[in-house]
């Protein structure tokens, strides 16, 4: 899911590079005390995550686990996101630094819409209808970033059917495995922390 | 109460992360890479995703040192791709794997002239006649480089190997460290301001 170095061109990159800087200042500015060691553990999953990898094909994918720092944390995921990202960029040469930007957009932005979209099912009182929720909410936030990367490889002149085409077929089981994690923490946060499903704005922050 | 719950719960989410870290084995790091040797006229190329999986059918195209295409290929089951020198120059190797992976390998213009002086000498050389029984100078030289050739394969494939550097245990425990560290300092900020 991480563009390599020298793949995108320029205006992708600035675009992306915007963004991410737009979704970061938002999400700093909703960072509150509380909110700082739960951004950063989860910071640290995701950061893990791509470690883990499911062999597909010709090439392997990894887990990315957006949906569920999206869902965690909101906004805040877009800093939470773009430091591992940079960590995995320094140290494992995955992506790379002018590419920051463009990946962060790409795996924070489905995370914030899921949280969003799925965000207030999952709080919801139906248990069934919150877990089925947060099972959605792992699929299509990897989906989503899938479609971005197809989206973003579309503006530096591949053909965006079938880049999205592989990407998505070589992800389904990365999202069907995500929507099983995702609903599987949904669950347990749901019996010991209920209220951490609140997101940033629980607080009124 | 509520803060004791806090860290409980950070405290289940990092071993978690511990655990998943433990049971990555077979790393396979995000990445792909290409590396490429010359043999007499001859470019040789190899891809792989770091952890060792091949990059099989996979484009590859090669620049000269102007950036102007030269020609393309695509790499075969063994991830290998080879091709005739097309010119004497500086060769950018570029391997576009799927999905927006790429990695390049230049192969200068003297390690080129030094593999093409060899088969220019070997030429050469060639009416100076046998000398030894039954073999031309050119034969010699032949089954020399052929027996070097398939001597060094294994060490050219260790350097590759060795370039191939996956996530080590280190790299991830340090960049754990690097995010709970930003945590320390964001806090501590954070902390400052409120008591003003």
């Amino acid at each position: 899911m991480h563009i390599s170095e020298g793949v995108l061109s320029a205006p992708v990159l600035v675009t992306g590079a915007a963004l991410a800087v737009t979704g970061i200042s938002v999400g700093l500015k909703k960072m509150d005390y509380d909110k700082i060691p739960e951004a950063a553990v989860l910071s640290a999953t995701f950061f893990v995550a791509s470690l883990i990898h499911v062999p597909m094909g010709p090439s392997s994918v990894h887990l990315v686990l957006n949906g569920i720092n999206g869902l965690l944390l909101g906004w805040l995921c877009f800093p939470s996101i773009l430091v591992a990202l940079a960590l995995q960029a320094i140290l494992f040469q995955f992506g790379g630094i002018t590419v920051l930007g463009v990946n962060t957009v790409i795996m924070a932005l489905p995370g914030l819409m899921g949280y969003y979209v799925f965000g207030n099912l999952i709080k919801g009182k139906n248990r069934l209808l919150s877990l089925a929720a947060a099972f959605a909410c792992g699929f299509f936030s990897v989906l989503l970033s899938g479609i971005f990367v197809a989206g973003a490889l579309l503006f530096t002149g591949k053909s965006f059917i079938s880049a999205a085409k592989l990407i998505l077929l070589a992800h389904l089981p990365v999202m069907i495995i995500e929507g099983i994690i995702t609903l599987f923490c949904v669950a347990f946060l749901k019996k010991v922390k209920p209220e951490i499903l609140g997101g940033v704005y629980e607080k009124g922050s | 109460m509520k803060k004791g719950h806090n860290t409980r719960f950070s405290f289940i989410i990092l071993l978690t992360a511990i655990i998943l870290i433990g049971s990555h084995v077979p790393a396979k790091a995000h990445k792909v890479m290409i590396f490429a040797w010359v043999e007499g006229d001859t470019v040789f190329t190899e891809s792989k995703f770091s952890g060792g999986k091949k990059a099989i059918h996979a484009p590859v195209e090669i620049f000269d040192k102007d950036g102007k295409k030269l020609l393309e290929g695509k790499t075969d089951n063994e991830g290998e791709f080879s091709f005739k020198i097309p010119k004497v120059t500086d060769l950018r190797i570029v391997l576009n794997a799927a999905m927006g992976h790429k990695a390049e390998w230049t192969v200068p213009e003297s390690e080129i002239r030094e593999a093409g002086a060899i088969v220019e000498k070997k030429s050469t050389a060639e009416p100076s006649g046998p000398i030894a029984v039954g073999l031309s100078k050119k034969e010699v030289q032949k089954i020399v480089e052929d027996s070097l050739d398939k001597k060094l394969r294994p060490i050219i494939r260790m350097i590759t190997e060795s370039r191939n550097t996956k996530p080590s245990l280190t790299e991830i425990i340090g960049g754990i460290g690097y995010i709970f560290g930003l945590m320390g300092v964001a806090l501590y900020f954070k902390n400052r301001g409120k008591k003003r």
